[in-house]
């Protein structure tokens, strides 16, 4: 069993991105870790662009990254790339804050032109934090998302993609606690 | 003659700043070129982090308000705009992007841009072109070829010495002043003033 942070970086009340976060942790969990949800538009705005990091709650955060095995990291695309709103919570992580974990970038968007903003944007930016495996990520098209009262509906063929990459992720946190274990 | 309009934006945290002293750089060479180029030049310089509330305001509300409409407004309409934000993990800073996060779509459409980068290391400097320069080509902005990145020893001029700093400062000035220069429809120009005369039109018959 592996600790997993959900890291969500839309700075929409109504993200869909979420939503479909809300799916994967129970996944997650399924695969029997446990998962913590934290979307960093909840974090106090004004202590995020001052780069504030004595503030309590993002302190908080810091200190859930740094206990983290496993670090799920989902933005939507915003001007082809992953959002500021990420990227100002990212910063404010110690230089390689992500050496020894598995990292799953996730992203939604709105245009498939932009599915190699994972491998072009999120990628190099997780390696430069030190991140040890970046397993296979994910781009998920916005209207393949439907959100109701009810919960969240996503298209089969996409939710089957999007499982097994988290599938993989779920298997190589096992595979990196069993090989910790041993050694 | 009407004066050229300068915008700049940086994003630098410290202060002093490295951001900043590289975007002066940056605006001052622009000026010179554009003198040389008999075109005067005013400079306007925006500090993000003075308007860093009101950006994380606009990103969470999903508009900006009041003043900072204003501000984007000066910006984007601008005859140029020089862009410079440190370096954080191989890319712009968390503040940068949620600058270009809020600027509409198509309010940098075929403006002119130069671009320019801070960092500890040279080792990053190709930053500025897989991070920085995709975000202003996907808002279709006018980039000029030549980006500047700053790394501490450059500053000290123990950096690069083949192409040092202020040499590169300069090129990139001079490309940007071509780009102001050249470009057409910037302003309210006399609608008369390019219509050919009579002798030259039979001419070109
Ligand atoms: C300011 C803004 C910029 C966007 N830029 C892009 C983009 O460059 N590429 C893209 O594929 N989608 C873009 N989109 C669409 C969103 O990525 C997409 O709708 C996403 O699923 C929204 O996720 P959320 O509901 O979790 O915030 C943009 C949306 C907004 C609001």
């Amino acid at each position: 069993m592996s600790d997993i942070l959900v890291l969500s970086g839309s700075p929409s009340t109504k993200s869909r991105t979420e939503a479909v976060l809300g799916e994967l942790s129970q996944r997650l969990r399924e695969h029997g870790h446990r998962v913590v949800e934290a979307p960093i538009r909840r974090l106090p705005a004004n202590a995020l662009v001052a780069a504030d990091s004595a503030d309590g709650e993002v302190r908080a955060l810091i200190e859930a990254v740094s206990h983290a095995e496993g670090i799920l990291v989902a933005s939507p695309i915003y001007k082809a790339s992953y959002t500021g709103l990420l990227k100002s919570f990212l910063d404010l992580l110690p230089q390689h804050g992500l050496t020894g974990k598995t990292v799953l970038p996730l992203a939604t968007g709105g245009t498939p032109a932009h599915v190699l903003a994972i491998d072009y944007a999120f990628r190099p930016m997780l390696h430069s934090l030190g991140a040890e495996h970046v397993v296979p990520g994910y781009f998920l098209l916005d209207r393949l998302i439907e959100v109701s009262e009810d919960g969240v509906r996503i298209d089969a063929e996409a939710e089957q993609a999007l499982m097994s990459v988290v599938d993989y992720f779920a298997s190589a946190l096992h595979r990196r606690a069993r090989y910790a274990e041993a050694s | 003659m009407t004066e050229r309009r300068i915008a700049v934006v940086s994003a630098g945290l410290g202060r002093p700043s490295s951001t900043r002293l590289l975007a002066d750089r940056l605006s001052a060479a622009t000026t010179a070129e554009l003198a040389a180029r008999e075109l005067s030049s005013s400079v306007e310089t925006f500090e993000l982090r003075d308007i860093a509330h009101d950006i994380v305001n606009a990103m969470l509300t999903g508009f900006p308000a009041g003043q900072l409409r204003e501000t984007l407004a000066e910006i984007t309409g601008a005859d140029g705009l020089i862009a410079v934000s440190p370096l954080f993990t191989t890319s712009y800073s968390g503040l940068f992007k949620s600058f270009v996060d809020i600027l509409e779509q198509d309010s940098l459409n075929g403006v002119p841009v130069l671009l320019g980068a801070t960092g500890g290391t040279p080792r990053h400097s190709l930053a500025l072109e897989y991070a920085m320069r995709p975000l202003f080509t996907y808002l279709h902005a006018d980039v000029v070829p030549t980006s500047v990145f700053a790394a501490t020893d450059d500053w000290s001029g123990n950096g690069d010495q083949v192409n040092p700093l202020p040499k590169r400062i300069q090129r990139a000035g001079g490309e940007f002043a071509d780009r102001i220069t050249q470009r057409v429809g910037a302003h309210p120009t006399d609608p008369f003033q390019d219509v050919p005369s009579f002798e030259q039109m039979l001419r070109d018959t």
